[in-house]
């Protein structure tokens, strides 16, 4: 147990608290803060970012408004650098009563609230997306804070002031002493051990918690915690914020902060601050509000949601928590029950933190005996107050001076490897959850998708703790960004979940790391939601969601000329090889994509059966085995609608068809490789080009990882120190070249196209070969070439004496191109096409024949007719298939009935990492044994229709590690029946 | 109120431009396949590619903030990346809003500007160097002027400069005799290289639709405006835009299509227009609905059945490269297919993604060099093909594939036009002889 001892304690990290504590060091206590977790990980790091300008409390708390104002213009001056001047709009919306108007409009006035009306004409000009029937516009000035950094930089002016901080220090209980209070209990999460701290007076803000605090020592204050539901969108739909002008309620508010715009609040009386569910009725209340300001919200993208709980104070009872003041709560218990050494303050809102503190700070002086008076209003906070406000394009500005491009963590926020290496070294980080509340890490568009592994990579790096940690903080992270995407997962972010699940899974076997699941810090979840979600089917919804702003000409050619035998739509693996074995066949085939597919995100490998069933921890021997059973078992899966016996074909085909491209896919349906992934886990494979089979987990034989300096999609350390702690022998090597180190980035496939010059290899080798050491075999990021990779491969054999493997890495796969490309050249040189960027749009139908189907050509349709279709659009992921908020799930062309339609609520579990996989993902297209899809009773629904590859419906295919092989076995066999029709 | 606030309905059609460019980054899941395509990043490292300079950048880009933005000059508006995005993210346009934001906020020197001005300005160019032609063509090819005008204005002295022909296709149109017996009619929108620089290109053209059947107009026309919006000049654009929708409307009005031989003039018309310049009015919408790339509008003849069949065989092997401005049309290679009823034509697709000009962007001092180095592996099918001449639809990729591989490249329609039977001109000449 550690003691220690200081004149004023502070409970809580959050904006009172760090406001307490700097308040109190500058007139000079010593003074200790502590907290749970992390800085703002309480409320101040869940609400959406306002700062007042008063307005909203004009009319309702007219004294709550005058404090906002005044506190307004002095955060304004103390930390600019925490704040982006966006200015505010109150509105009045056909929705809203125009009697409000003139009570707001002489309550800001009162209130001293700078305000002006301004023409709505004026009001578009400058915010596009608003509802054009907005009626009137009324400029304030709020503003958007970054509360994160605030309550970073008071912890860091107290610091300065000789103030100590200690993050995940939690107060187990007050210490009484006879009627004083005389410190707290804390448990120190990360030392796992008991600290002590003595003081003179201690300060309660720990908000929510208040109450739970207080009645540690018997104290009884009564805190309403009030929980708030906010969604962040994609990007930032408005730069001002904007409110409804009248009563505060639900979803009245949009508040640009950084590259977002969220939309707040709902405010719902919850009986526990550390229990609450984010319910479904909020979501859909924050979009339905947010639409009447924004028109076209909701074929918008939504990021995530979190919900924080306000801390409103409560003497009486009262029913609606937001009736009740917003002005703080001050505490003396001494005063109040008879207890000395004690002062709470509490409820409040951000806006006025410091006034609070202020306060707490002046009863604290009043208490001990001292007249010191308060200077946190004149002082500015540590940092660039020169530089003035924030701005959006600051960072970015920040990198383009620098040409930073190679040094982005996190691409999504522009978070750069310094910043994260300072966050982890300088801050006070201890989880990635930490580094993001530091530098917004992860808090972009793919939530994680990409720089989890990065700052994994690079934790590792800087710190070498056993590597458990690093999987466990990993994992934690995934959870922690599982936890606020859960709540609305639909559209284009269902999307990028699934690719994530594809990295995390099925390439990098996150979850057959060694370690725990989850660690002591990861983070509380959200209730489950009590409510049974029954939203009726929005059609206007699923209408808008394709951005289709143009209505297309139609075709002027009435009649439409040659058909062609097979189109395909989608040139993922499936559609590939099923357009390449029409196309041998001696059909003429038409690819039409829309992009390129998922081989470019994946390891380039066939995967056909890794875990079954898949709850099983161990991979599954030999694929074949495992087959015969899952085929038993499951009679609407693919590989069962396929057979064994087309399955054994489609390996053998595809296996010649790489051996004649002079690039070997090796392997047998007997048995599975273990391969090491980019983490340094084991994964199961079943063919694999002969490039990375030297990676070959069955044999024992010592390897060397190699990374290049630069690269930051590789980490060579945490794949060697995961391989040795399943007992293979491995090291790592950092190669730090110097034609890399002068270039501006470094991606995976810049290496690819530098592994094709013989200069570059030459060099790889000469800064390789003193490195080797004991190492029979080398493992190299998957990037030796797109062209050429077994030249190179045999050329660094030959060069460096030793077997050379390719490792699979974050996506773009490189060895997936390379697929991609060798059947392509399949597909043409058989007399068939494959034309990109050609998205279809539609169909149409003469009795149950598809007739046509429609794809979009700038300003027209172009229609495209053949004999037979095959649909091979993917899944969720390839975007073949669309979930929607309301809960319904669509395939995007032909609206083909999916299979188990289930409530948006059993969509998903509540781990990412759920052994059983989310359920969502098994739905599909359900298809006869000639892969015709089918309506619901069973029934063909067009004759020349097929549909392949992880469009269908019944399997999970990241969670059974068999991507490659649906795809791969169903494309084939679908090409059967379409040669045989 | 006199109506119920949810039965308003909104005009989208007026807000809809800036829908469908900013917002399409919504669609963006960061995968990289864009990344893996793009042929500028793939040679220089001043460029970090498409994800980051359109829908990520595109979050720290809002209207009515600062733009930050430098290195998103650096592309060339090829759009190999919206081709390859499965998500639908308009990249390339993206990019080509952020850099009129940069001109906008005066970010470009004023040299750049006034040579981006110049070299954007293709109808001036031409209408003042045509009627000099001789003289100009002898100065330009000089490469001490080149030199000086390296010097002066920042456009790279090896740069394709092409020559001015000698002369104007609208004025050989005004004298030209139709055949008898025309039917249908069509308009043709023969853009500024062929006016003034290849008018063999637009008469090819004229005979080719008067082969099917077609009397063919030539209305007064300007620049369609492309060169100045890949330079950001969206004013200057808008101008041109506006007087080309005044001078096509009365043909779309009477249902007669508009069909181009520029693959550039075509899809700028049918989209980058409207689309950039977020002009969604009933006008530009019927304009843009009513233009055709001139391939595409024989493969509706082909559907039809109506295309004249009455071809000669022509026994050579050729290269064709489909530039990716035409793919950019999202209709396949039209060309492609309508070459291929040619008989004995034996064409070998190169499959290049960008020869690297990308408009007026190879021009450029600072970007000559990575134009070429795009263009290389392009450059070097050609040269292995060793076809005694190219074919390409677009200008200013012709010139750039003759500047690099010193053969001679025409558009397909000249070839076809040779099929059937007019008398080739240019190079084709030389070659059919």
């Amino acid at each position: 147990m550690r003691k220690l001892q200081t004149e004023v304690l502070v409970i809580g990290g959050g904006a009172t608290g760090t406001g307490v504590f700097r308040d109190s060091a500058m007139r000079g206590f010593k003074a200790i803060l502590v907290e749970k977790r992390d800085l703002s990980h309480g409320t101040t790091g869940r609400y959406h970012g306002l700062l007042h300008s008063g307005g909203r409390y004009a009319v309702k708390d007219p004294h709550a408004a005058k404090e906002c104002i005044a506190e307004n213009l002095i955060l304004r001056r103390i930390m600019p650098q925490c704040i982006e001047d966006t200015g505010g709009f109150f509105v009045l919306t056909p929705w809203d009563d125009p009697n409000y108007v003139p009570l707001f409009f002489k309550g800001c006035q009162i209130a001293s609230i700078p305000i002006e009306e301004i023409p709505t004409t004026l009001m578009l000009k400058n915010e596009p997306l608003l509802n054009p029937y907005i009626q009137r516009c009324f400029r304030v000035p709020d503003a958007a804070a970054d509360s994160f950094l605030a309550t970073e930089l008071n912890v860091e002016s107290g610091k300065q002031y000789g103030g100590q901080s200690l993050t995940y220090h939690e107060v187990i209980e007050l210490i009484k002493s006879g009627d004083k209070i005389v410190g707290a209990r804390c448990r120190d999460l990360i030392k796992d051990e008991e600290v002590q701290i003595q003081a003179d007076m201690t300060v309660n803000a720990s908000g929510a918690w208040a109450g739970k605090l207080s009645s540690t020592v018997g104290i009884l204050v009564q805190i309403l915690p009030g929980k708030g539901t906010m969604v962040a969108m994609n990007h930032r739909v408005v730069n001002t914020v904007i409110n409804r002008c009248k009563m505060p309620s639900d979803g009245d508010i949009i508040v640009p902060i950084h590259t977002v715009a969220v939309i707040g609040t709902t405010d719902v009386r919850v009986s526990d601050p550390d229990n609450f569910a984010i319910e479904p009725w909020e979501i859909q209340l924050m979009f339905e509000e947010g639409k009447k300001l924004i028109p076209g919200l909701e074929s918008m993208r939504l990021l995530r949601a979190w919900a924080g709980v306000r801390p409103l104070y409560q003497e009486t009872q009262t029913s609606q928590s937001r009736d009740i003041s917003r002005a703080y709560v001050l505490l003396d218990h001494e005063e109040r029950d008879g207890i000395k050494g004690l002062i709470t303050i509490t409820s409040g809102k951000w806006t006025t933190y410091r006034l609070m503190a202020q306060a707490a700070v002046d009863l604290v002086c009043q208490k001990v005996g001292v007249q010191r008076s308060c200077r946190t209003h004149l002082e500015p906070l540590p940092g660039d107050v020169e530089q003035g406000y924030h701005y959006l394009g600051k960072r970015f500005a920040q990198v383009e001076a620098k040409a930073d491009y190679g040094e982005l963590i996190c691409e999504c926020e522009l978070v750069t490897q310094a910043e994260v290496i300072q966050s982890i070294t300088d801050g006070e980080a201890k989880t990635i959850d930490d580094v993001r509340r530091d530098t917004r890490l992860g808090m972009g568009p793919c939530q994680g998708g990409f720089c989890t592994y990065r700052i994994a990579g690079l934790l590792n790096r800087l710190h070498h703790p056993p590597i458990e940690e690093i999987n466990v903080s990993l994992r934690d992270f995934l959870q922690e960004r599982w936890k606020g995407l859960l709540p609305l997962l639909f559209g284009q972010q269902l999307r990028q979940e699934r690719l994530d699940e594809l990295i995390y899974l099925s390439l990098l076997n996150t979850d057959h790391l060694p370690g725990p699941k989850i660690s002591s810090l990861s983070p509380d979840m959200y209730d489950i939601p009590k409510e049974e979600e029954q939203l009726p089917p929005n059609k206007e919804a699923v209408k808008t969601h394709r951005l289709e702003p143009y209505k297309l000409a139609e075709p002027i050619n009435t009649f439409i000329g040659p058909q062609t035998d097979v189109i395909i739509i989608g040139a993922g693996l499936a559609g590939l090889t099923a357009a390449w074995k029409v196309s041998e066949a001696g059909l003429k085939v038409h690819v039409l994509t829309k992009g390129w597919g998922a081989t470019h995100w994946h390891t380039g490998c066939v995967d056909v059966l890794g875990y079954h069933p898949i709850v099983n921890q161990y991979p599954v021997e030999s694929p074949i085995n495992a087959l015969a059973q899952l085929i038993e078992g499951q009679s609407h899966h693919p590989y069962a609608i396929c057979g064994p016996s087309t399955i054994r074909e489609a390996i053998d085909a595809i296996k010649n068809l790489f051996i004649e491209s002079g690039y070997p896919l090796r392997g047998t349906l007997k048995t599975n490789w273990l391969l090491p992934s980019s983490l340094g886990s084991i994964r199961p494979t079943c063919l694999a080009p002969e490039t990375m089979i030297a990676g070959d987990l069955r044999r024992k034989d010592p390897m060397l990882i190699v990374g290049f300096e630069g690269l930051l999609d590789f980490y060579p350390g945490i794949i060697a120190d995961n391989l040795v702690e399943q007992g293979f022998l491995a090291r790592e090597v950092m190669l730090d070249l110097i034609s890399l180190r002068k270039r501006h980035f470094t991606y995976t496939s810049t290496l690819s196209r530098l592994f094709e010059t013989a200069d570059f290899q030459a060099e790889v080798v000469e800064a390789l070969k003193p490195k080797i050491g004991n190492a029979n075999r080398v493992g190299f990021p998957a990037v030796l070439g797109i062209e050429n990779p077994m030249g190179v491969l045999k050329f660094l054999q030959g060069s460096l004496d030793c077997e050379i493997f390719e490792i699979p890495t974050l996506p773009p796969s490189l060895p997936g191109i390379r697929m991609h490309n060798i059947l392509v050249k399949a597909i043409e040189s058989a007399g068939g096409s494959v034309l990109e960027g050609i998205e279809v749009l539609d169909a149409e139908f003469k009795h149950n024949h598809v007739n046509t189907v429609r794809s979009e050509a700038a300003a027209r349709y172009k229609p495209h007719r053949a004999k037979s279709y095959i649909l091979a659009t993917g899944g969720i992921l390839g975007g073949g298939t669309v979930g929607y908020l309301d809960g319904s799930i669509r395939e995007a062309i032909f609206d083909l009935p999916i299979s188990t339609p289930i409530k948006r609520l059993k969509w998903f579990k509540r781990d990412f990492f759920d052994h059983l996989g989310h359920p969502i993902f098994q739905c599909g297209i359900e298809v006869d044994e000639e892969f015709h899809p089918l309506d619901r009773y069973g029934g063909i629904i067009y004759r020349n229709l097929y549909a392949t590859g992880n469009s269908l419906g019944y399997c999970d295919a990241i969670r059974e590690r068999s991507f490659d092989g649906i795809a791969l076995a169903t494309g084939y066999a679908v090409a059967d029946h379409v040669i045989n029709q | 109120m006199s109506t119920h606030p949810d039965s308003l309905t909104i005009d989208w059609e007026s807000s809809a431009p800036f829908q469908s460019v900013e917002l399409s980054l919504d669609q963006c899941i960061k995968c990289n396949i864009c990344v893996t395509k793009c042929p500028v990043s793939a040679v220089t490292d001043l460029f970090p590619g498409p994800k980051f300079e359109g829908p990520q950048a595109g979050r720290f880009r809002q209207i009515n903030q600062p733009t930050p933005d430098q290195s998103v000059d650096y592309c060339s508006g090829c759009r190999v990346c919206n081709m390859a995005c499965p998500t639908g993210v308009k990249i390339a346009e993206i990019n080509a809003r952020a850099r009129a934001r940069l001109v906008e906020a005066g970010k470009i020197s004023i040299k750049r500007r006034l040579r981006n001005n110049i070299i954007a300005r293709s109808e001036l160019l031409g209408k003042v160097g045509q009627p000099l032609s001789t003289l100009a063509n002898a100065a330009l090819s000089s490469p001490i002027v080149r030199k000086v005008i390296e010097a002066g204005l920042d456009i790279h002295q090896k740069a394709p400069l092409p020559a001015f022909a000698k002369y104007r296709f609208s004025s050989w149109f005004r004298q030209h005799d139709p055949p008898k017996g025309l039917t249908r009619k069509v308009v043709y929108f023969h853009g500024c290289s062929t006016e003034y620089y290849e008018p063999h290109v637009g008469r090819a053209a004229v005979h080719v639709l008067e082969a099917n059947g077609f009397e063919v107009i030539v209305p007064p026309q300007n620049c369609c405006s492309l060169p100045l919006l890949s330079n950001g000049e969206f004013r200057a654009a808008r101008k041109y835009h506006n007087q080309n929708i005044q001078h096509l409307l009365p043909y779309t009005n009477q249902s007669i299509p508009i069909v181009g031989t520029s693959t550039s003039c075509t899809l700028t018309l049918k989209e980058e227009a409207p689309e950039l310049l977020g002009m969604n009015n009933q006008e530009a919408r019927l304009v843009a609905q009513n233009v055709f790339d001139i391939n595409e509008f024989l493969l509706g003849l082909l559907d039809e059945g109506i295309l004249n069949y009455d071809l000669k065989p022509l026994p050579f092997t050729m290269v064709y490269h489909a530039p990716c401005q035409y793919r950019a049309h999202r209709l396949g290679k039209p060309a492609l297919e309508i070459m291929k009823l040619i008989p004995k034509l034996e064409l070998l697709d190169s499959h290049a993604d960008c020869c690297g000009i990308a408009g007026t962007y190879g021009y450029k001092v600072e970007k000559y060099q990575i134009s070429m180095d795009v263009g290389h592996s392009l450059f070097e099918f050609v040269r292995k093909a060793n076809g005694p001449i190219t074919i390409c639809d677009s200008e200013t990729c012709r010139w750039q594939i003759t500047h690099a591989t010193q053969t001679p490249t025409v558009h397909p329609i000249e070839l076809l036009s040779a099929a059937y039977g007019y008398e080739p001109e240019g190079p084709l000449a030389d070659i059919l002889e």
